[in-house]
């Protein structure tokens, strides 16, 4: 039997918050990479444009947050304004997800710039560890964060305010010292409201740690449901289940074209771009691509949009922007290109290995462009592996897709070991053919003519009399043509055809 | 019969170089190779892929010429050209190795062949010669592809004759890259860039249609016959070679 809290393999379970403070910023400044100039993001939806959220350079000269643009930029002239980009906070999400995918698999977008993560699936030794790592690459990626760690997710977050809070980077709210450690943290750090926390500073609670040392009963008679709620948060007894992440939906890049583009190069251009990010971010991972899939929205207000499959999963550059640029070569764009969105599917790398002696396609991929430009070439239905169909119709095959592997030559099976080699024409040639008694005596055809010095039939045969409309029946025989050669003779309802000769 | 004036020069300088060239041996005491010898050394060492029959190797100079086209002249119908492409199917099946055949005019026929040798045939039906020079150009690209056969059989000559040069070159160059083995099955011959012209002269027999496969095969005799262009005969002069010695 495992207690509570312990994971079933052994490792205990405890979770991670990865919190980016004034993430819409963040999400601007990372991309403009202005980290060390005062930068302010400001709302001008307003009748007054005010500072929603500011940078560390920026609050050293004295912007504040709510305060009007105009005054902001009295107080700093250098200062930076900016407003907020939803597609730079999408990418900005998506870089944060698909990082702390790297750290474990099961990871909850709790709110935007706020990730949970369960831990349960790491040993708890590698915990402080791995965070660390976590956040120092989140760094070079032009994101500041906040790493907490505790038994639950309501623990991580409070430990995740506090670092920041502190000025540290990881801060761990251990099960041992969990009491202790909440004695430092202020009232605010557990996000409560202001009546609450006016209330308990009222009683002489100031600290996390001292309401955590108040009894369940005497908690819930004086302060209700909230107060209940947050003893037990900070008692380690209130968990939720998470929502976790869904990779499917992560690797996705977008891009609206300042104007509209009209020629395939402007685009090629972004989605190699694309692809090459997308490709590292899918890498760090450890999956592969499956699939890509492609929307192009056009100024008339159309769209196209298109999921080009991969044979295997890969992670190749090159290949995948040869899939997209072919893709993009044979489409008609009706109109100028106004934006363009790229997605990833990912999947798990391929884990067959060809038997040491084993024989196949060397290059799926190369055989998969080949196709296609081969069906494009000659039409769908005019390119495949032969496979006989469950008819006695001579003449009649299926095309198949050629198999990956080629096995070893099996005993031999079905005909033929003796005759020739029958080559039918494209089209039947009707012929005259004089008869004696039944047997053929001499043709008369655009193709062949003379006189016959040996036949072998009639071969007879009939089939699909149990349709109608699709029943047939015809007799066959084997000729030789007096120093043409060998042909094939057909009979149905009295009209002679040559159907193609022996080789 | 008195022989020509020019004929009796032509000998006298066959016998004055023979003389030439044991002087030379016996001087520098070396081997004495001329420029027909490299050539004809030069061919041997070429890759080939075996038939999978010794007496069809032996007529081949080693088997099919790999990296090269080799055209198949069935002037004729039932020559046995059929035959040679199921023994080739066979073998590249046997060596589990997939080939494509661009059937030009749609007239395979699945009946002569063994259902285990048509596992590896990926078929492409084509329209015309043109079509099927421009699918040969992007599939000899693939090197999943060992064997290419393209069938012109049924094919007219005006059809064949509107494949530009410069495409049979390109497609050469992807040949001799990827070593692979190209065959043409042609009524007469199609370019000047096959490196092999063999011919199918023999009719075969009644007795055929029900002989022994093995049998049937071992009976067919290739011949070999000149590469000249089609479209321009070559004038007499332009095959006249001159024996350029070289010390080895």
């Amino acid at each position: 039997m495992h207690r509570i809290g312990e994971a079933v393999d052994g490792n205990v379970s405890g979770y991670a918050v990865i919190w980016c403070p004034d993430f819409r910023l963040q999400a601007v400044v990372r991309r403009v990479n202005w980290r060390e100039d005062p930068v302010a993001l400001v709302d001008d939806q307003q009748r007054q444009s005010i500072v929603l959220a500011r940078n560390v350079a920026a609050s050293r000269e004295g912007v504040d947050v709510a305060m009007k643009t105009v005054q902001a930029l009295a107080r700093c002239p250098a200062l930076r304004v900016e407003r907020p980009s939803a597609s730079g906070e999408l990418a900005a999400g998506r870089c944060l997800l698909e990082t702390a995918l790297g750290w474990v698999p099961g990871v909850e977008e709790t709110e935007p710039g706020l990730l949970t993560l369960d831990l349960s699936t790491q040993v708890e030794e590698a915990w402080l560890e791995s965070g660390r790592r976590i956040r120092g690459r989140l760094y070079d990626v032009g994101f500041e964060v906040a790493v907490g760690v505790g038994e639950t997710p309501s623990l991580a977050r409070i430990a995740a305010l506090a670092a920041w809070q502190k000025g540290g980077s990881l801060w761990h709210l251990h099960r041992d010292n969990r009491i202790e450690l909440l004695d430092g943290l202020p009232l605010t750090a557990a996000e409560t409201g202001e009546d609450l926390n006016e209330r308990l500073r009222l009683w002489g609670i100031e600290t996390l740690g001292a309401f955590a040392r108040l009894q369940r009963e005497a908690v819930a008679s004086r302060l209700g449901e909230e107060g209940v709620k947050l003893w037990l948060r900070l008692t380690g007894r209130l968990r939720r289940p998470l929502k976790l992440a869904r990779l499917e939906q992560l690797f996705e890049e977008h891009h609206d074209f300042d104007y509209e583009v009209c020629d395939r190069e402007s685009l090629l251009f972004v989605l190699n771009r694309f692809i090459k990010g997308l490709s590292s971010r899918v890498e760090q991972t450890g999956r592969a691509v499956i699939a890509v899939h492609l929307l192009i929205s056009y100024a008339d207000g159309g769209c196209y949009a298109k999921r080009l499959s991969l044979p295997e999963p890969l992670l190749d550059e090159m290949v995948l922007f040869r899939l997209v640029s072919s893709h993009l070569e044979a489409l008609e764009m009706k109109a100028a290109v106004e934006a363009v969105r790229l997605r990833f599917e990912p999947s798990d790398p391929v884990a067959s290995q060809r038997q040491l002696f084993g024989a196949g396609l060397r290059n799926r991929f190369q055989f998969e462009d080949t196709m296609k430009r081969l069906r494009r070439l000659v039409g769908t239905d005019r390119v495949g592996a032969i496979r006989s169909l469950d008819s006695h119709l001579p003449g009649v095959f299926q095309l198949v897709s050629l198999p990956d592997e080629i096995e070893e030559v099996r005993e031999h099976c079905g005909p033929p070991t003796i005759g020739l080699v029958l080559r039918r024409y494209a089209t039947a040639i009707q012929a005259r053919v004089m008869l004696q008694g039944e047997r053929p005596l001499q043709i008369h055809s655009p193709r062949v003519s003379g006189i016959i010095v040996n036949a072998s039939g009639p071969w007879r045969s009939e089939g699909d009399w149990w349709h109608r409309g699709r029943e047939w029946m015809r007799s066959e025989w084997d000729v030789e043509v007096m120093k043409q050669g060998l042909f094939r003779l057909v009979e149905c309802r009295g009209e002679w055809e040559v159907e193609g000769y022996y080789e | 019969m008195r022989m020509k004036n020019s004929e009796k020069v032509a000998l006298d300088k066959v016998v004055a170089l023979q003389s030439l060239r044991q002087q030379l041996g016996e001087e520098l005491g070396q081997k004495i190779t001329s420029g027909a010898e490299l050539l004809d050394e030069q061919q041997r060492r070429e890759s080939r892929w075996s038939s999978g029959r010794e007496d069809w190797d032996a007529s081949l100079g080693g088997g099919w010429a790999q990296g090269q086209l080799t055209e198949l002249i069935a002037p004729e119908v039932s020559t046995g050209s059929g035959l040679v492409m199921a023994q080739l199917l066979a073998r590249a099946r046997q060596e589990r190795r997939y080939v494509m055949l661009l059937d030009v005019g749609q007239g395979f026929s699945m009946e002569g062949f063994s259902a285990n040798d048509l596992e590896t045939l990926l078929w492409v039906g084509c329209a015309s010669a043109k079509e099927a020079i421009e699918a040969l150009d992007v599939v000899s690209r693939d090197e999943n592809f060992f064997l290419f056969l393209i069938d012109l059989r049924d094919s007219e000559p005006s059809d064949w004759r509107s494949v530009r040069a410069s495409q049979w070159y390109r497609v050469l160059g992807q040949l001799r890259q990827r070593e692979s083995v190209a065959l043409l099955f042609a009524r007469q011959a199609v370019t000047a860039v096959a490196k092999q012209r063999l011919e199918l002269k023999e009719r075969l027999s009644w007795e055929s249609l029900e002989g022994e496969r093995e049998v049937l095969k071992a009976s067919i005799r290739f011949q070999r016959s000149q590469v000249v262009a089609p479209e321009c005969k070559r004038r007499p002069w332009e095959d006249c070679r001159g024996e350029i010695l070289a010390v080895g």
